[in-house]
């Protein structure tokens, strides 16, 4: 039985060496350590762990960028997610509305809160679709979850609208979704919270797991310093039963360099974006999931739809391109999801996005030159 | 002269220094390597982790406290359920208990700060399940009088050692003594790193997969979601630099334990000091007096430049956050005796032995002085 469960890496975080065009970066980004190492070293001979000194800057410079009030480094984006909320007092008997098509934490982080997940079918913009969100809320609703999927914020002046009418918290999962816009508008100040990860593959990662919420409630940024920090309010005196979920004060200074180099990396993705974008939509195979003007989307993952997928990602591969699947399975369908009593056909958008979405890399470190290949070759293809 | 030696309770940059090639080096190979979520270099610390404790399974995941919870929901404790532990120890042991859906049940401590096989056997009702057991200060509890008990009540034993990594009972290594155990990697523990990490030992298969599964979501493998989880994950970085330590350990344990035995040598007349019994091995994460001097005590030393500390001077059950769970004041009188009493004087092995025989000194000065 122990052999069963390896201690395996997610496929999409391997490198895989044979690849010319990869989704991994990690080995390129890891170029200017030795400045990152200094600035380590300072916290490791000043004793500073344990929040400190560079995780307050942090969440400082974060608030400010995501538009925010306040900003709480946590322990994961999981963990942003749990501890906002239980922050709004979410517990067993309460539902939570969210998406089939997301990343197994967001629902993960629902069933340990206590409540049960909701899910609203998606819309072709892989996002929730918000005409459906009404019809799935009962009595015992107390938040919705809104995911921005790949970066791309939702319709969140219809879920504010619904949110306001039921009187239900929003819970966003921004860990996508930094520097996003809505309407000329930061994602991190919109909704009750915004939840967002450091994991290493992010478009702001650090070198292991991390995350921070962002919110304009002063109540709230207070109630999830004292829940990340065992509730402590000084060493020797707890107010109320927290949890442990301290964003490391080492990894604070990776988050911090990154910051400096964010406004790049986002910009480098959208335009990526815009080329493949460019190069793509007269293939009539593929469907390209509607652009919006109003919205600004920061290309965490490029996905598109297309016909015979699997085929054209295996032809990828075998091409140089690590084109990836985020992801084959929606979430109601899962083994996990089983007790929940969802079927195949519940959520008919969700399941087509799994079924044909293919992600393209398009990280900072992708050249105009790779996304070229990339794009002849889906071109050559679907000539064949 | 006097003013020139200054001791603080804590000095992590000691050690940093001692062995910065070795750390710099795994900074740079897990760097380069761009795998900085579990993989190889996690699992080689799990590996030697596993062989030093002597266990089948070590597991690292994000904290001490997430060791604890996250065992104690993979044996399905939940709501209705009651767990045994003391209420001398740090919050999480109450804490991790609560967050499971379960409720805290405390049983006092005997005279040697560890909970009291005896108070265990009154605490227990039908409802009770486990009982997580406090190595504190490095110094094992009772366990064969716990598993008895355990044994005879069908429950679960759940050390927390997370203060008490490389500490021996009866000759074997806590941690290896229960159904489970949690370790903290927290900055400041005997085997510490730089930033929040912990380590669950078991020698139970079942136990272990599970845990392996919940600590990464749930997942089986990239795409499928066996069962909701968490993300409780120790990052390979600070994997690699637990490895490093974990072969300094033995070293530096054994030199916390003769600091504890200068301090005991020179201050038992004075204050009482912790002994070992002949079948303990503790390793003083913690050396803690108990002295009814206390505050004089700490403002003596305070002028000598030596920093102590109080672990704890709030008992759980007297927290604001315990309100709800009914003790009170008189409830568990040895604990609420010794929070008035206890004082951590400085031990770390880097401390030299003319920093231990200076605070040995200073103490005994105290006392010198007002008999």
């Amino acid at each position: 039985m122990n052999s069963t469960i390896q201690n395996f890496l997610p496929e999409q975080y391997q490198k895989t060496g044979a690849l010319e065009i990869n989704h991994n970066y990690l080995h390129q980004q890891f170029f200017d350590h030795d400045e990152i190492l200094s600035k380590i070293r300072n916290v490791v001979i000043n004793g500073d762990f344990t929040l400190g000194k560079e995780v307050d800057l942090l969440e400082k410079e974060y608030a400010e960028i995501c538009g925010a009030q306040h900003a709480i480094g946590v322990g994961s984006g999981t963990d942003a997610l749990f501890l906002s909320l239980k922050a709004i007092d979410i517990d067993k008997g309460d539902e939570v509305i969210t998406t089939p098509f997301t990343f197994y934490a967001t629902v993960g982080a629902i069933v340990t809160s206590g409540a049960k997940p909701v899910f609203v079918d998606a819309g072709d913009d892989y996002n929730i679709n918000p005409d459906l969100i009404e019809r799935a809320i009962t009595p015992r609703t107390k938040a919705i979850m809104p995911v921005y999927w790949s970066g791309k914020p939702c319709d969140l002046d219809a879920i504010e609208n619904i949110a306001s009418k039921y009187n239900l918290a929003i819970i966003a999962d921004a860990c996508h979704g930094i520097l996003a816009t809505y309407k000329g508008k930061k994602i991190g100040g919109l909704g009750t919270t915004a939840c967002y990860s450091f994991h290493p593959l992010k478009n702001l990662n650090v070198w292991g797991d991390g995350g921070i919420i962002t919110t304009n409630s002063i109540e709230i940024a207070n109630k999830l310093r004292l829940l990340r920090n065992h509730g402590l309010i000084s060493r020797d005196e707890c107010q109320v039963f927290g949890y442990n979920s301290r964003l490391d004060t080492i990894q604070a200074v990776v988050a911090r360099h990154m910051l400096q180099k964010i406004e790049f990396i986002t910009q480098t993705r959208v335009s990526n974006a815009s080329v493949l974008d460019e190069k793509l939509k007269n293939i009539h195979q593929i469907k390209i999931p509607r652009r919006e003007t109003n919205i600004f989307q920061v290309y965490h993952l490029y996905m598109v739809l297309c016909e015979q997928r699997d085929e054209l990602q295996k032809y990828l591969i075998q091409h140089g391109v690590d084109a990836k699947i985020h992801y084959p399975i929606p979430l109601h369908l899962q083994p996990a999801a089983r007790s929940l009593g969802y079927k195949i056909g519940d959520f008919p958008v969700a399941e087509n996005i799994s079924k044909n979405t293919l992600s393209i890399p398009v990280h900072e470190f992708i050249t105009l030159e790779q996304l070229n290949k990339i794009s002849d070759l889906i071109g050559k293809f679907y000539e064949k | 002269m006097k003013n020139k030696i200054s001791i603080p309770f804590v000095d992590l940059a000691r050690q940093f220094r001692s062995i910065e090639p070795e750390l710099t080096q795994a900074f740079h190979d897990v760097g380069r390597s761009g795998i900085y979520i579990m993989g190889e270099r996690l699992s080689a610390f799990e590996r030697m982790a596993s062989e030093f404790i002597g266990t089948k399974h070590a597991i690292g995941v994000a904290s001490g406290a997430d060791a604890l919870f996250l065992v104690m929901k993979s044996l399905g404790i939940g709501p209705g359920d009651e767990v045994i532990t003391a209420p001398n120890s740090f919050l999480a042991s109450a804490w991790t208990i609560i967050a499971t859906g379960a409720t805290p049940v405390f049983a006092d401590v005997s005279e040697d700060m560890n909970i009291d096989p005896a108070q265990i056997r009154r605490a227990i009702t039908v409802k009770t399940r486990g009982i997580i057991p406090v190595h504190l200060t490095g110094r094992p509890a009772d366990m064969d009088a716990i598993n008895d008990i355990a044994k005879e009540h069908n429950l679960f034993v759940l050390e927390d050692a997370a203060q008490a990594i490389g500490a021996k009972y009866k000759g074997r290594r806590v941690g290896s003594l229960g159904t489970a155990a949690a370790f903290s990697l927290h900055p400041l523990k005997n085997l510490g790193i730089y930033g929040d990490g912990g380590l669950i030992t078991t020698d139970d298969d079942e136990l272990a997969s599970h845990l392996m599964k919940i600590r990464n979501h749930g997942l089986i493998n990239r795409d499928e979601c066996e069962l909701w989880g968490y993300n409780s994950r120790l990052d390979p970085m600070q994997a690699a630099f637990a490895e490093i330590k974990l072969g300094y350990l033995e070293k530096w344990n054994e030199r916390c334990r003769s600091i504890a035995r200068v301090y005991r040598e020179s201050l038992n007349q004075y204050v009482e000091v912790p002994r070992d019994h002949d079948y303990e091995y503790s390793v003083y994460h913690n050396f803690v007096i108990r002295t009814d001097k206390r505050p004089e005590l700490i403002k003596h030393l305070q002028l000598l430049n030596i920093d102590t500390r109080i672990h704890y001077p709030i008992p759980i059950h007297l927290q604001a956050c315990a309100s709800k769970l009914g003790y009170g004041l008189g409830s568990f009188p040895r604990t609420e005796a010794d929070a008035k009493r206890i004082l951590s004087l400085p031990i770390y092995p880097e401390l030299t032995d003319e920093e231990v025989a200076y605070v040995a000194e200073s103490v005994r000065s105290y006392f010198k002085r007002v008999s």
